[in-house]
């Protein structure tokens, strides 16, 4: 049982860091729904590298250092042509689950490293996980660089007006979250389940995504989602553990995706805006251009 | 910003021509297709001979053919599947997971009417084929409702919805053709039963009977966005939905409507290749790959601008374009997974190009200073 908890946080790790990642993108105003492309790419990259020279640590950086680059092909499409930013993160998508499946197939199959030592039966990026949540929460209320990213999510000409470059602020942001949203697909395809195989993330971008819009943009509530969504998950995958017979192991596989549908419908309810809704981001999703 | 004795500007478009859209789409392929280019030439091939090798397959030879055929009708299945909510401005992302639905209603009408190999239906076969497409639109239509309902209702993001649901559906199907499930062939490696002989779908002039579906459907698609009062609502909503709803049109209607249709059309994909493409006749075990295919349809609709009849043409080419690949990754021992590459690098080089859609380039002479 205990391994069984161990295992769910560290499913949840991945969804924690990559939606931490999308979650400061989405702050400074720029939606990238292509969050599966970048983990994709962050993945099958990290997970190249660290098969060829061994190391995790090479395996870590290559994936942040593709999660960032993918991510300012985003920026460029969406800060600098100013097109459709759900286009664009479609394009990303498509482009990671496309190049990933052509790059990495030659080494499909297992990783074949030792496994990372564990801290109290965890793995250490799930520690690495709550301090880059503490530590995004930190730079959000109490530095000056938080704000001027959550001003320019919320009301970019203001902002600009106010002399603070939003461009600039959108792309460092945008790279930033780049850079998880490649880590947390590394922590995927080298911590959590260290086999890669064609598309292997299954979708678990996308709950990522509904999950930064279930955290009302709040780092905590983002690992709270995160660790109900990790157990879920690995809950489905043994569920045995609570309802032993009672449907197919592949309906089970099921249940995560149907959960996510669930908590997005409730979260779009009259009820649960009218509550909580004024968190999102006001410019979220719209192109700036200066005047 | 100057070059030469020309100042260059950029200039907002306020509408785009045939001419330009198509040409821009033109461009947006080359580009993308010289791009997979580098990829040949990364893995030791000359571009020029592996796309000769490509398209000749693809388009030119006896066996090719009528595989990019199957594919093509496949690809402008899952295009319609993806335009008609793409009109009502909503993203349509769950083709594969409404053409699993597809499958599922197919093969459920077939297991119920006992029209599995060796075996005879219990009513005249053509009633079978009739009732398997009918199964197949309804299997979709359910799968496409879901997201369409929760648009409409609750305003839920549909694109989480629709990509939640491929899963599902994925997940479904495997329940049902794997250990065990009620759909599960003979042999025991983890694929569907296989139809009998008398459901197969029927062959017109030696090629499957859905062509001409498809074709005709997006003949109809493009006359009841140009020519219907319902087209016309679809399209305003897309425009505006709070304009829209000065209109008269329903807010909530119209995302389930739209959604339903495209679940309809990929429903009738997944009915289209797994029993009425020559060879299948059942959910094979790889059947994720074709959920993968659906994909195609999402470029294909964005490159003829949700214009049914202009992706005809498209769908044909990344028909083409998959198979040949499929072919010349073993002939040119090239990596697995070209037609992937090239729909990923396709799909970039299009966004890219939709700036142009935007904005055009003016070129200025200047004056020269006396």
């Amino acid at each position: 049982m205990l391994e069984f908890f161990a295992r769910s946080l560290n499913a949840s790790t991945v969804f924690t860091i990559a939606a931490l990642g999308e979650l400061i993108g989405q702050r400074s105003g720029i939606l990238n729904v292509g969050i599966e492309g970048v983990m994709l790419f962050g993945a099958t990259m990290g997970f190249i590298v660290a098969k060829t020279t061994g190391s995790y640590l090479l395996g870590c950086l290559a994936a942040i250092a593709i999660g960032g680059l993918i991510a300012a092909l985003h920026g460029f499409f969406s800060i600098t042509l100013g097109g459709d930013q759900v286009v664009n993160g479609m394009g990303i998508w498509i482009l990671g689950f496309g190049l990933t499946s052509y790059i990495g197939y030659p080494y499909t199959g297992p990783l074949g490293l030792e496994r990372l030592p564990t801290v109290f039966g965890v793995s250490p990026f799930f520690f690495l996980g709550i301090s880059l949540v503490v530590l995004t929460w930190w730079m959000f209320s109490k530095t000056s660089l938080g704000l001027r990213i959550r001003s320019a999510g919320e009301n970019p000409s203001v902002t600009e007006v106010s002399g603070i470059n939003v461009t600039r602020t959108r792309y460092l942001s945008v790279v930033v979250s780049g850079m998880l949203m490649g880590l947390g697909g590394a922590i995927f395809s080298l911590s959590y389940n260290p086999v890669w195989s064609i598309n292997f993330l299954l979708g678990w971008g996308f709950i990522a995504l509904a999950l930064v819009f279930f955290s009302m943009w709040n780092p905590f509530i983002l690992t709270a989602g995160s660790i109900l969504f990790g157990t879920l998950w690995q809950l489905s995958l043994n569920p045995q553990l609570v309802l032993p017979n009672v449907m197919s192991r592949y309906l089970w596989r099921a249940v995560p995706f149907i959960m996510t549908i669930g908590v997005l419908v409730l979260m779009s309810t009259k009820w649960f805006s009218s509550r909580f809704g004024a968190a999102k981001p006001e410019a979220l999703g719209q192109s700036y251009e200066k005047e | 910003m100057r070059l030469g004795g020309y100042e260059v500007k950029l200039e907002k478009k306020v509408r785009v021509t045939i001419l330009e859209a198509s040409t821009i789409s033109l461009f947006a392929i080359l580009i993308g297709l010289a791009l997979v280019g580098l990829i040949f030439l990364q893995a030791g091939v000359s571009p020029v001979k592996g796309f000769r090798a490509i398209f000749s397959y693809g388009f030119a030879n006896p066996f090719g053919l009528p595989l990019t055929i199957n594919r093509s009708v496949f690809i402008l299945l899952c295009t319609c599947a993806f335009i008609v909510p793409m009109k009502a401005g909503l993203w349509n992302i769950g083709t594969a997971g409404q053409l699993y639905g597809g499958a599922l209603g197919t093969f459920g009408v077939a297991l119920a009417l006992g029209a599995r190999e060796s075996q005879a239906p219990s009513v005249s076969p053509v009633l079978v084929i009739v009732l398997m497409m009918g199964g197949a639109i309804l299997g979709g239509a359910v799968m496409g409702a879901i997201p369409g309902f929760l648009k409409g209702r609750f305003n839920t993001n549909e694109i989480v919805v629709t990509m939640m649901l491929n899963s599902v559906g994925f997940w479904l199907i495997a329940f049902m053709i794997k250990e065990g499930g009620p759909f599960m062939g003979g042999g025991g490696e983890g694929t569907g039963f296989k139809l009998s002989e008398s459901v197969f779908g029927p062959m017109a002039w030696g090629q499957t009977f859905t062509i001409p579906i498809a074709l005709a459907l997006a003949a109809l698609l493009y006359f009841l966005f140009a020519k219907s009062n319902l087209g016309y609502q679809i399209r305003a909503f897309g425009l505006s939905p709070s304009a829209a709803k000065y209109a008269g049109i329903d807010k909530q209607n119209v995302p389930l409507l739209v959604f339903i249709l495209g679940g309809m059309i990929a429903g009738l994909a997944g009915y289209h290749y797994f029993a009425a493409v020559p060879g299948l006749y059942k959910i094979p075990t790889n059947y994720g790959d074709f959920g993968d295919l659906s994909f195609y349809g999402i470029i294909c609709g964005l490159i003829s601008q949700g214009n049914p009849l202009a992706a005809i043409p498209f769908a044909l080419l990344f028909g083409g374009l998959t198979n040949g690949g499929r072919f010349v990754q073993g002939q040119l021992h090239l990596g697995y997974g070209i037609d992937y590459a090239l729909l990923g690098v396709l799909m970039i080089t299009l966004v890219a190009f939709q700036f142009f859609y935007r904005n055009s380039i003016v070129w200025e002479k200047l004056e020269r200073e006396a």
